[in-house]
């Protein structure tokens, strides 16, 4: 079975078909390419993948698992807690002056104990006597909204990238996004967030956890900075990175949360000679680390370079795959580089 | 505390020296006691809006409810009085299950629309609490509120220093709080969402669930406030205490002060509350004594220059320093 099974994605925006049709497999360990002219549809089939959009057509299949969250009994548990909340709220809502009124006013006196259960015995008295109207229907229009709402926003997050990055996939994007104000050692440890378990408690009071944790991430952060190059500069700000050391530090934060598949949106862009050329050893020493790389890539030397399979878009369609020499021997994708058909 | 930057290691130091060079009384603690109520507040909208980058506009709202939970759970008119203590814990969790409440539905609207969601928040806050008067006594506000106890030993309202420092108190604990949900993975996942939401959620941080943390913790921290608000007044006050104009004055106390700097919010809490609490009512003595302010002439009362020079101000921090006056400085190193 392959690590991530691409099954007739198909991309339409509008009128617009980005990706029309696209299958192909990748097996663990490879480094997979995949090219074609800009505008291509490359960039969509990325965030297809990574679930930034969602697929018109088609599935992608992680170590035969579709990644998304199925229907479970924790959703019908969530929806009714809600449900019932809600439709509590909805009512105390409307009523509350009266209940108020006769069940805490009518019942208090300054210095005097509290009758708390004939008040509750009050306040259900009143909450019964409330007309239909204002009583039982907005209840349930309440917590009909409260279950929709929990099933809609769960609907929305089925597939979400966030999820397919807890999964196994991570990846790098096209226009360098780092966080700029963060350090470099910041920077990877967002990266390194799906292996943390500390929580919001352990984190504010400072339980023995959180110092456990922040040794050890702490220390792997440094030594992915390290595999990149750029331990030195760990603890300066991302922003203020060399462009060619942002991607560098993109691929650290990448790696840092273990991920099974790497995915690299252009890496080489805007890198002179001598920067591909370590960009390519980097590339290789991932794939040694036992992580399966897809790269999108224009530069020919580094794509034919390093990779074990590639595929060939042209207007969102797969025109070709194979490896590095029989694209090579492939007149379609040779043409559909040198642009015959009309620029790309 | 060892932790602790040196600039607000420096602050809580003159803050708590402060009041030694002081009488015991007079408006230097009326206006530093604002002044600290506003440093929660501006704390909490500093995790929300300059940690996580959302535009909370309604922080007001979320002070509001603090005052008046923690009015209803202690004033003896109505029959829960559960004591300061109590009701102080009790505000804080209720504040933050209002967060929670306000952000599960909104959290998944971006930018202006979730400014405008708050705004509106705040305005039905105000609302509902000028119209619920069978529990929110309308716009007389719920009163008396009880004292805080240490013991046998009771903080009577008049005794301002006390006070000055309980709320120094509560600003400290406060500030440890944020630093170290700041410096930890909490904090990491909160800032990643301001810099890059997409990048931070294809990095496997869930962005709706992270963004509730942070708007509940800020929620709580605004409560806080809104609760030794009342607390201080023995009052809610009215509702209209808790209008725009104060959630807007907490934003302006973070942008001034610097998004996302926990200094930066306290320096601009004095800066903002001070203007407003000492500067402006000095100036109005002044004023009334050189005979210059009377009553027909509404622009002679200097504090009827108040929004004109929160605005001037505003303007002149986003000209010259545009990150504030003390803007978030990356930490850490060789350890």
């Amino acid at each position: 079975m392959s690590l991530l099974d691409v099954r007739g994605i198909t991309m339409r925006f509008g009128g617009l078909t980005a990706v029309d049709d696209v299958s192909f497999n990748v097996d663990e360990g490879q480094i997979f390419a995949v090219i074609g002219p800009n505008g291509a549809g490359k960039t969509t089939l990325f965030n297809a993948i990574t679930g930034v959009y969602e697929p018109t057509e088609g599935s992608v299949r992680f170590r035969g698992s579709p990644v998304r969250l199925e229907p479970d009994a924790r959703l019908g548990l969530r929806a009714a807690v809600v449900a019932i909340l809600a439709g509590l709220s909805a009512f105390i809502a409307i009523n509350i002056q009266e209940l108020w009124t006769v069940g805490i006013a009518a019942n208090y006196a300054l210095n005097q104990p509290f009758p708390w259960a004939k008040a509750a015995g009050d306040a259900l008295d009143a909450a019964r006597a409330v007309p239909f109207a204002w009583g039982v229907l907005p209840a349930i229009l309440g917590a009909g909204v409260g279950a929709g709402t929990v099933v809609a926003l769960w609907q929305r997050s089925r597939r979400t990238p966030d999820l397919i990055a807890r999964a196994g996939l991570a990846r790098t994007f096209q226009n360098i996004r780092l966080f700029t104000d963060l350090s470099l050692v910041e920077n990877v440890l967002v990266g390194m967030d799906s292996r943390m378990s500390s929580g919001f408690w352990t984190n504010l009071l400072r339980l023995p956890a959180f110092s456990r944790e922040r040794a050890w991430t702490e220390r792997e952060a440094l030594d992915l900075l390290e595999f990149v190059g750029l331990a030195e500069r760990a603890y300066e700000a991302a922003g203020s990175l060399p462009y060619g050391h942002r991607r560098r530090l993109e691929i650290a934060r990448a790696l840092a949360s273990k991920p099974a598949v790497l995915l690299l949106d252009e890496p080489a862009a805007g890198m002179n000679p001598s920067e591909v050329v370590e960009l390519m050893e980097l590339i290789r020493r991932v794939r040694d680390r036992g992580v399966t790389v897809i790269l999108i890539e224009h530069h020919m030397k580094l794509v034919m370079g390093i990779s074990d399979r590639i595929v060939v878009l042209q207007y969102g369609k797969l025109i070709g795959q194979g490896t590095p020499a029989e694209i090579r021997a492939d007149r379609r994708c040779i043409e559909a580089y040198l642009g015959t058909e009309g620029e790309g | 505390m060892r932790r602790l930057p040196m600039p607000i290691l420096a602050y809580f130091a003159i803050m708590a020296a402060l009041p030694l060079f002081m009488g015991a009384t007079g408006l230097f603690y009326d206006a530093f006691q604002a002044i600290f109520v506003f440093s929660l507040v501006g704390l909490g909208l500093n995790v929300v809006t300059g940690f996580t980058g959302l535009l909370n506009l309604g922080m007001a709202a979320f002070m509001a409810i603090g005052a008046y939970t923690f009015a209803i759970l202690t004033s003896d008119i109505y029959p829960f009085q559960i004591g300061f203590w109590w009701g102080i814990l009790a505000t804080v969790a209720i504040g933050a299950v209002a967060g929670f409440l306000l952000g599960a539905p909104t959290l998944g609207l971006s930018g202006d629309y979730l400014a405008i969601v708050t705004m509106g928040f705040g305005e039905i806050t105000l609302d509902v609490l000028k119209n619920l008067d069978a529990v929110t006594k309308g716009t007389q506000g719920i009163n008396p509120l009880p004292r805080p106890t240490f013991g046998s030993w009771t903080l009577e309202l008049q005794q301002e220093r006390g006070w000055y420092w309980l709320l120094l108190g509560f600003v400290l604990l406060a500030v440890l709080a944020v630093r170290r949900l700041e410096r930890s993975r909490s904090g990491r996942a909160w800032l990643s969402i301001r810099e890059d939401a997409l990048a931070s959620q294809c990095m496997g941080i869930p962005p709706k669930r992270t963004k509730m943390i942070a708007f509940a913790t800020g929620s709580a921290l605004a409560a806080l406030g809104g609760a030794l608000f009342a607390a201080l007044l023995s009052s809610t006050g009215e509702p209209a205490s808790y209008d725009f104009q104060v959630s807007i004055l907490a934003l302006c106390i973070v942008i001034v002060g610097g998004m996302g700097s926990v200094a930066g919010t306290l320096v601009g809490a004095v800066v903002m509350v001070g203007m407003n609490s000492l500067v402006l009512v000095k100036l109005a003595d002044w004023a009334g004594a050189a005979g210059v302010g009377n009553a027909s002439n509404v622009l002679a009362s200097p504090n009827n220059w108040k929004y004109l020079i929160f605005g001037l101000a505003l303007i002149l921090v986003v000209r010259l320093k545009p990150d504030g006056l003390l803007p978030p400085r990356l930490e850490g190193g060789a350890s």
